[in-house]
């Protein structure tokens, strides 16, 4: 069995450097089988950690993006209207054979109904996400991405999934899981999620990281980026952070900057270079304003 | 182990964290998987299972670093004279423990015998009275008990299930009325906000769907059904009204109600452009439009731009007929359709002329107009107060005094006026029976007793 040690290792060797609650989280719920709920500011790498698990763990991903109006049709499973009637229409000739061994309406009916099964089979339905995820043979890795931005029915809807790992169909009667898959999803505190959905999952809270773990997180990521301008990269996104910015930097800006620097072959940080690179961490006017000013003071 | 999970739990409950019993058998399973390998994976462990909202991480870690103190490794001392301290103060604490309850229990009669002895001093009416019966000098008691209770651990609000309200008069205690709200203070309104929201949201969706049983909408039928070969599995119907209702929103920001209007300027600014269209002004002597401010601007941010007086100017005295004349000439012109009007102010005049025909043609082109005052119903015919003058014109008059109270007010509008333009609607036939005989608004205030009734646009158009 897997340990917590291995997670983490496992995580670094698909370029996401995790801290002690991420890996706990993902080693717990591997183990318990339990869903986890993470919670962050946009941008920390909580789609990223599913993305990274789903890659090095070998799970298929099934992503589930939730918008407002979602619904058990777009989430769980549909009935394919157009190929049950088109299979009603094909097949009217043997229909007609079939029943015309029936003396009457009455015993027709009867007989055809013998045969619904046949139409509301799994033949005719159609698998969304989260079905496909519990039906497919391999442990898949189901994403519920930004669950906040969907209603409270859908969240209802979740909960008989997420706990029992099952899904009621009227028609066909309860379907459980072949195999349970790790299930991840992700919230920006949008709108508060039920203490219902809450209860059934691990809990994740992933803010911004530490210095160390940031300037891990650049250099893993483009090893060819020096450590110096790294540490100066980081240590000047944290300042950018303190300031009363309407969106604050998040660790995919720092990337993105650490990226374009990576292209630019910068050495150094002056403030030309954050003036003229600025469009990577600061996305309003405003803040680009603060951030140009912030860099001609520390960086005289 | 589960011994000492059920007790930090406890402790985690006392501090107003809710962890369910499923949870703490979480927590167990998941220590038992993970090991107790260290101080900070245990932590990450208990935080995982327990917690499961970001606003009580802080007070876990404090309750974990609290129930898990490593004080024993730090300070190096011998465990035995740790012991012996231990004791000591164990033994300190019992022997205040018991100072205390005696102390308590002196005090307890004495209190009583003071306020008899009042009693008997002061013959004043009074005083009898609020000394009468022995539920005064009880009340007290346990007022101090709670203090002394306080005192020594902090109380546990795991109970606390009731909605945070928030009093108007917060904002009065405050020295300056410049101050912006607090972080907590925002948040308390904003659940309040979002809870009517939802309430709000879940109806508008019950009603949508009734106007949505109309005629059949044909074309659109067949485009929905063209992959069933176009039978009609799905149905389109006619939606019989596409637009929002209007409000426009009228606040008196001087001194006198600032606090009130504060509420409801928050109020306006997460209402704006979710449910309805709101067009907001401000108003002292003039009349300023915010509409646009509100859209951009964080609230906090707005309010201080207010409170400088930069919108309108905070130093005069609040003129209502001036503003009412203001907002008919510049206004009242290009208001489509017919809006609700909501007025909020004391209608504290300041012995300015009133103006109240300008107020009259204002309601001509509203649909429905109602009158908040944070003032109480008896100070009304005090001093400068003209709201018995402009009352008379407006479908409703309402005390507000806190949060709870301004957001059900809005709330019961906001019905009013989706019932507003349909003819007749379920709703109205259920929640809104028809009184037997007109109600005339001109009597409002001399008759006695009883509130008006709920304003019906049916008897309205017979008088």
């Amino acid at each position: 069995m897997i340990t917590e040690q291995e997670v983490e290792d496992l995580l670094r060797s698909g370029g996401y450097i995790a801290d002690e609650s991420i890996s706990t989280a993902v080693f717990l719920a591997l183990r318990m089988e339990k869903p986890i709920l993470i919670e962050g500011p946009p941008g920390v790498g909580k789609t990223g950690l599913a993305k990274t698990l789903s890659q090095v763990m070998d799970f298929p991903l099934v992503r589930l993006q939730c918008y407002e109006g979602i619904d058990e049709g777009k989430a769980l499973y549909d009935w394919e209207y157009g190929k049950q009637l088109l299979y009603t229409q094909l097949l009217r000739t043997q229909l007609d054979n079939y029943l015309s061994a029936s003396v009457d309406l009455r015993a027709a009916v009867e007989r055809l109904s013998a045969e619904e099964s046949l139409f509301f089979s799994q033949n005719f339905l159609v698998q969304r996400p989260i079905l496909r995820s519990f039906l497919s043979d391999k442990r898949s890795l189901l994403l519920i991405d930004e669950i906040d931005r969907s209603g409270d029915e859908f969240e209802a809807l979740l909960l008989e999934c997420l706990s029992d790992f099952q899904v009621s169909i009227p028609e066909l009667g309860v379907i459980e899981a072949r195999t349970r898959p790790l299930v991840i999803l992700t919230s920006n505190g949008t709108r508060m999620i039920s203490d219902a959905l809450r209860r059934r999952c691990l809990f994740l809270y992933i803010g911004y990281p530490e210095f160390e773990r940031e300037v891990s997180i650049v250099c893993a990521r483009f090893p060819e980026l020096c450590e110096t301008l790294a540490r100066q990269m980081v240590d000047f996104v944290r300042k950018v952070r303190e300031l009363n910015l309407r969106k604050a930097p998040s660790v995919s800006e720092t990337l993105d900057w650490a990226q374009v620097l990576s292209i630019l072959h910068t050495s150094r940080l002056t403030p030309e270079v954050v003036a003229n690179t600025v469009g990577t961490i600061a996305k309003h006017q405003a803040d680009m304003q603060q951030v140009n000013e912030l860099a001609a003071q520390v960086f005289r | 182990m589960e011994r000492i999970i059920t007790r930090f739990v406890n402790a985690l409950r006392e501090r107003g964290i809710r962890v369910s019993p499923g949870e703490s058998i979480d927590a167990v399973h998941a220590l038992a998987l993970g090991g107790v390998g260290g101080r900070e994976s245990v932590r990450a462990l208990l935080r995982l299972t327990l917690v499961k909202n970001v606003n009580d991480i802080p007070a876990f870690e404090e309750v974990f670093d609290r129930f898990f103190s490593t004080r024993q490794d730090s300070l190096g001392l011998d465990p035995m004279d740790l012991l012996g301290a231990m004791i000591h103060i164990v033994e300190g604490e019992q022997l205040k423990a018991d100072a205390h309850k005696q102390r308590r229990e002196d005090e307890g009669p004495l209190l009583v015998t003071d306020e008899e002895v009042t009693a008997d001093e002061l013959k004043d009416l009074l005083a009898l009275e609020e000394t009468e019966g022995e539920t005064a000098g009880a009340e007290i008691m346990v007022k101090l008990d709670g203090f002394r209770e306080k005192k020594q651990s902090p109380p546990s609000d795991f109970y606390m299930k009731s909605p945070p309200t928030v009093a108007f008069h917060q904002g009065v205690n405050k020295s300056a009325a410049a101050v912006p709200f607090t972080p907590e203070e925002l948040a308390d309104i904003q659940e309040v906000v979002s809870r009517m929201l939802v309430r709000i949201r879940k109806d508008v969706r019950r009603m949508k769907e009734m106007e949505n049983r109309g005629k059949l909408h044909v074309i659109r039928t067949i485009q929905k059904n063209y992959r069933h070969g176009m039978v009609p599995f799905l149905l389109s119907l006619r939606r019989k009204r596409k637009e929002k209702p209007r409000l426009v929103v009228l606040c008196d920001v001087s001194y006198s109600v600032s606090h009130a209007t504060r509420f409801m300027l928050l109020l306006l600014h997460t209402l704006q452009n979710r449910l309805m269209h709101v067009r907001s002004f401000i108003f002292n002597r003039d009349l300023a439009e915010i509409t646009a401010m509100l859209r951009n601007m964080p609230v906090n941010c707005l309010l201080e731009t207010i409170d400088r007086g930069e919108i309108v100017n905070l130093d005069d005295n609040s003129d209502y007929g001036n503003v009412f004349l203001a907002f008919k000439k510049k206004h009242l012109e290009n208001m489509r359709g017919k809006p609700a009007i909501i007025i909020m102010g004391d209608a504290r005049n300041n012995y300015n002329e009133a103006n109240e025909w300008a107020l009259e043609e204002i309601r001509e082109k509203a649909g429905y107009m109602l009158w908040l005052t944070p003032d109480e119903r008896e100070t009304w015919q005090r001093g400068d107060c003209l709201i018995d003058l402009y009352g008379a014109y407006c479908d409703r008059v309402e005390v507000v005094r806190d949060v709870d109270e301004l957001s059900r007010m809005v709330e019961d509008l906001f019905y009013t006026l989706y019932d507003h333009h349909d003819t007749r609607t379920w709703r109205q036939a259920r929640h809104r029976p028809k009184t037997e005989e007109p109600y005339d608004y001109r009597t409002y205030y001399t008759r006695k007793g009883g509130a008006a009734p709920a304003f019906d646009p049916d008897v309205r158009r017979q008088w």
